[in-house]
């Protein structure tokens, strides 16, 4: 009648209902990583198995080039975005209604796909016809630099770009990270006498602080996957020389030296794998 | 006071102003464009001497080499968005449920994996994914970008509406059990109905992500009657005297679904997403 | 209507310690047993698992004669109100109360039928159509009940449901469910972490501590002869006055001075007890243990005071308005018949 001293556990004859359906829920996404995911990953790293591969990869000027540029377009590119997120968040939060109005604006370019809207500043660009050069021409009579000639402005323009798009959403996730912040705080701060600094200073940027980390980080991975800005604005030239990482990959491959593609974005996981690592280790909490 | 006042508006404006340009230059460059004629486009001039919307006409009509199969890439674009959009919901919301309520054993590494390809750049992804539909035999199927997208799509997805049903509380799980819920009427009348806006947000997520998306299909599609709107747009630039006004006018047809819809749903949207982004 | 039997339940969570240590209990068809004790008792986890909620350990429960160790919740003919009533918000008041029947694809007519009628039993008519984010508390808890009676089930369950609501609209419950009990005479398991609400619903109680029973028996059993000091102290309010002492012949010496016993309390001399007197069991007298008035709080029909005797401060429960002021001597003399002596180290009453 009662059971032994030892408890035991109750025993469930099979897959209960409720087991089942777990299952069977979460198995169409299963297969898809793995069909999609999973082997394609281990494929490519299949692909990228020589050392001859990197050995060719790193005799390739260009690659030593590319890496140059994708080291530029990071470091310089997330910072001048993440802070100019940070002071547009601050920007944002006002309350005004020209200030709302604007704020769906600046979401567009985000919104819209980057295809026309690249295209639109690579024609901008144009030396002979392209607006900004006709203006210049019509004020100063000077013809203006074949800006997407020289690759030092051409790698400018294409972190201008990426910036331009990628601005509108970092600017949110800050201001929400600031609306989070309770309001009293600042009202005690401003009976207390702060300043506005000070205000930056001592209760918003310590709330702020892990958001903007997080977010800086996320951007970095991100921005390494920025195919479009570069390709689409001066595809890659002038003669190569504003490849980045992603643009880097699909070159190779429309070479047909598929195994210098997957070496190429293999080289890149070392700074990559960390960056995911520290997102996972964030989020999952 | 009333100076502080100005003063503090002036300061807002020497901000707002200058953002307003930054933003509105490419996209009103964008509009120039595609409402004027061939020369007066290319004369640099800020409104056009004459607007037309014979671009329009033309783009409309496929009167263009290029744009020779524009309705055709234009349903494409469209058709391939929505399957997307409706595959990664349903893969999406399945597994979260099952992930969420039902607490299905392995949950929590799917999702560590689900949450790990999502960081991984997709041009990372790119060559590999590319090369694997080759062994599939899927190249220049449309199913190859459909299937491309959903699995990039639905990480996120899964993200957001896991932590969206976390939220519900668990006795409603319970009640239903207790009701007499099968997994399945548990799913189908109590999870859906409360989860609604998050499925919205999510959905459309996954159908802009689609509709806007231009390496992917650059790659995996070719054939001028398969490729989406996206790459009919890259195309054009593989000659030096394309007509770059047509190009725009398309490029502004392109570029209309997507700032709808945020505009309709941007409450939903920035709610929904940045919900997932924003660990309070 | 079903009895209901615990057999040497046991609970643990995963490899942790044991939570339910060996409980067993009989219950019998109709009657309304409640489960009280504190926080972490284990008195919610019995509950889940006669409910199918938790996972059974060890031991077996019964419902209606039947081991219900392996069935489903759905299974078990059980109906559970929860403390945070648990309601679909996207569905109507009519919608939640036949969501069951629905389940079982039972037919449009007598979803009505069921529905209507647990409606009219808690007068929800006027709410049928609203959605629960537009009720109050109160209503929230009602159409919980609802829920439940329209399932028509072998036992109610109810998981501390009045916990969310205010004081006031707990005593209404209180009754309302109380009456709900007498007209439907449904086998009831009632949770509760407050004894006000086991004293006054309760047709047996069962107080539990730490995983395991500590007293089974009818509310003024558990109050006149508490088998333990932890029940002692737990049921009645103000609490009963306990300290420390020695048993003499015939009287306990405590406090400086010396407590009555019954006959028959089985204390050796010199055994160090505890000595335990309910407020309302002290009575103010010409003579008896002197001591201090520190607080007196006039309730109107009753008035509390706080005595300081020997450096300890006991209640006491007097009927009627009283004289005495803070600071002055009062005589306070026990009801000898109605004291109670308890082994100093174990706790367990001596008789």
């Amino acid at each position: 009648m009662s059971a032994a001293a030892l408890p035991a556990p109750a025993a469930r004859k099979g897959l209960n209902r409720w087991q089942f359906w777990g299952r069977a829920l979460i198995a169409p996404y299963v297969v898809v990583f793995a069909v999609f995911v999973l082997y394609p990953v281990c494929y490519g790293l299949w692909l990228a198995r020589h050392p001859a591969s990197y050995v060719k990869l790193i005799d390739d000027p260009i690659f030593f080039r590319t890496a140059i540029n994708t080291i530029v377009f990071i470091v310089v590119g997330i910072n001048l975005k993440m802070l100019a997120a940070l002071a547009l968040s601050g920007f944002f939060v006002q309350a005004r209604w020209w200030i709302r109005i604007l704020a769906v604006l600046f979401i567009l370019p985000w919104a819209v796909p980057s295809i026309p809207t690249i295209l639109s500043v690579r024609f901008m660009l144009n030396p002979e016809w392209g607006v900004i050069n006709t203006t210049i021409f019509r004020l100063t009579g000077l013809d203006g630099p074949n800006w997407l000639n020289d690759p030092t402005l051409a790698l400018g323009f294409s972190m201008l770009m990426h910036v331009w798009k990628s601005l509108p959403f970092w600017t949110l996730i800050l201001v929400a990270g600031r609306l989070a912040i309770p309001g009293e705080q600042y009202e005690a701060a401003s009976v207390d006498g702060a300043t506005r600094w000070q205000k930056f200073r001592f209760i918003t940027w310590p709330s702020l602080r892990g958001l903007y980390l997080t977010s800086t980080i996320l951007s970095m991975i991100w921005t390494l996957g920025d195919f479009n800005s570069v390709y689409l604005l001066t595809g890659g030239g002038p003669a190569d020389l504003t490849h980045v990482l992603a643009t880097l990959g699909i070159r190779y491959l429309r070479l047909d030296q598929v195994d210098l593609a997957m070496a190429s974005i293999v080289v890149a996981l070392p700074l990559v794998l960390p960056l995911v690592y520290f997102m996972m280790k964030r989020l999952s909490k | 006071m009333k100076r502080k006042a100005i003063a503090a508006e002036a300061r807002l404006l020497l901000i707002g102003i200058p953002v307003f340009l930054w933003t509105a230059i490419p996209i009103y460059h964008l509009l120039l464009f595609a409402i004027s004629g061939r020369d007066s486009a290319t004369s640099g001039r800020l409104w056009p001497t004459h607007p037309t919307l014979q671009n329009f006409s033309i783009v409309f009509h496929q009167q263009h080499f290029y744009l020779n199969h524009f309705w055709v890439q234009l349903g494409n674009s469209l058709v391939i968005a929505l399957t997307v959009g409706a595959l990664t919901l349903l893969v999406a919301t399945a597994a979260a449920f099952a992930i969420s309520r039902l607490k299905v054993r392995g949950g929590r590494l799917v999702m560590n994996l689900a949450l790990f390809t999502y960081f991984i750049p997709a041009a990372f992804l790119a060559v590999p994914m590319y090369k694997t539909m080759g062994n599939y035999g899927l190249l220049n199927n449309q199913w190859a970008l459909i299937l491309a997208m959903v699995t990039i799509a639905a990480p996120y997805c899964i993200w957001v509406l896991k932590q969206a049903s976390d939220k519900l509380p668990w006795e409603l799980d319970e009640a239903a059990r207790i009701d007499g819920a099968s997994p399945l009427q548990l799913f189908r009348l109590v999870y859906l109905p409360l989860m609604v806006p998050s499925l919205v947000a999510v959905g459309t997520y996954a159908l802009l992500l689609a509709w806007n998306e231009y390496l992917y299909a650059f790659l995996l599609l070719s054939r001028d009657d398969s490729v989406t709107l996206a790459v009919a747009l890259g195309n054009f630039l593989a000659a030096d005297d394309s007509p770059w006004e047509l190009l725009m006018a398309t490029g502004l047809v392109y570029a209309l679904p997507p700032a709808a819809i945020y505009y309709a749903f941007r409450r939903y949207m920035v709610s929904g997403l940045t919900a997932g982004a924003v660990k309070s | 209507m079903a009895a209901l039997s615990f057999r040497d339940v046991r609970k643990r969570f995963g490899s942790g310690a044991e939570v339910i240590h060996g409980v067993s209990i009989d219950i019998a068809d109709g009657e309304f047993v409640v489960l009280v004790g504190p926080s972490g008792c284990g008195k919610s986890t019995l509950l889940r698992m006669l409910a199918g909620l938790e996972e059974i350990t060890a031991g077996e429960i019964l419902i209606d004669g039947r081991v219900v160790n392996d069935l489903e919740s759905k299974d078990r003919d059980i109906a559970m109100v929860f403390q945070s009533y648990a309601l679909y918000p996207h569905m109507t008041v009519r919608e939640n109360m036949g969501f069951s029947l629905r389940l079982r694809r039972a037919d449009r007519g007598t979803i009505d039928a069921r529905v209507t009628q647990a409606a009219r039993i808690l007068n929800l008519d006027p709410m049928l159509e609203r959605f629960p984010r537009e009720l109050s508390g109160g209503q929230r808890q009602r159409v919980a009940m609802g829920r439940a009676i329209v399932r028509d089930p072998k036992v109610f369950l109810f998981d501390e449901p009045l916990s969310n609501l205010d004081a006031k609209l707990r005593v209404a419950m209180r009754a309302e469910i109380k009456q709900l009990h007498q007209r439907l005479q449904t086998t009831t398991v009632y949770v509760t972490h407050d004894q006000i609400e086991a004293m006054t619903m309760a047709d047996r109680i069962v107080v539990m501590h730490d995983g395991m029973i500590e007293q089974v028996g009818t509310p003024l059993e558990l109050f006149d002869r508490p088998s333990n000091l932890f029940v002692a102290q737990f049921i009645g309010s103000p609490a009963m006055n306990v300290f420390t002492g020695t048993a003499r012949d015939h009287a306990v010496e405590a406090l400086g001075a010396a407590w009555p016993v019954p006959d028959g309390a089985g204390a050796s001399t010199g055994q160090a007890v505890q000595y335990g007197v309910r407020p309302t069991d002290l009575r103010l007298a010409a003579s008896g243990v002197a001591g201090r008035v520190v607080v007196v709080e006039p309730t109107g029909a009753e008035t509390e005071l706080l005595v300081d005797v020997g450096g300890r401060q006991l209640t006491v429960v007097t009927h009627g308005r009283v004289s005495a002021r803070p600071g002055e001597v009062v005589y306070l003399v026990p009801d000898a018949a109605r004291v109670h002596v308890f082994d100093g180290a174990s706790g367990r009453r001596l008789q």
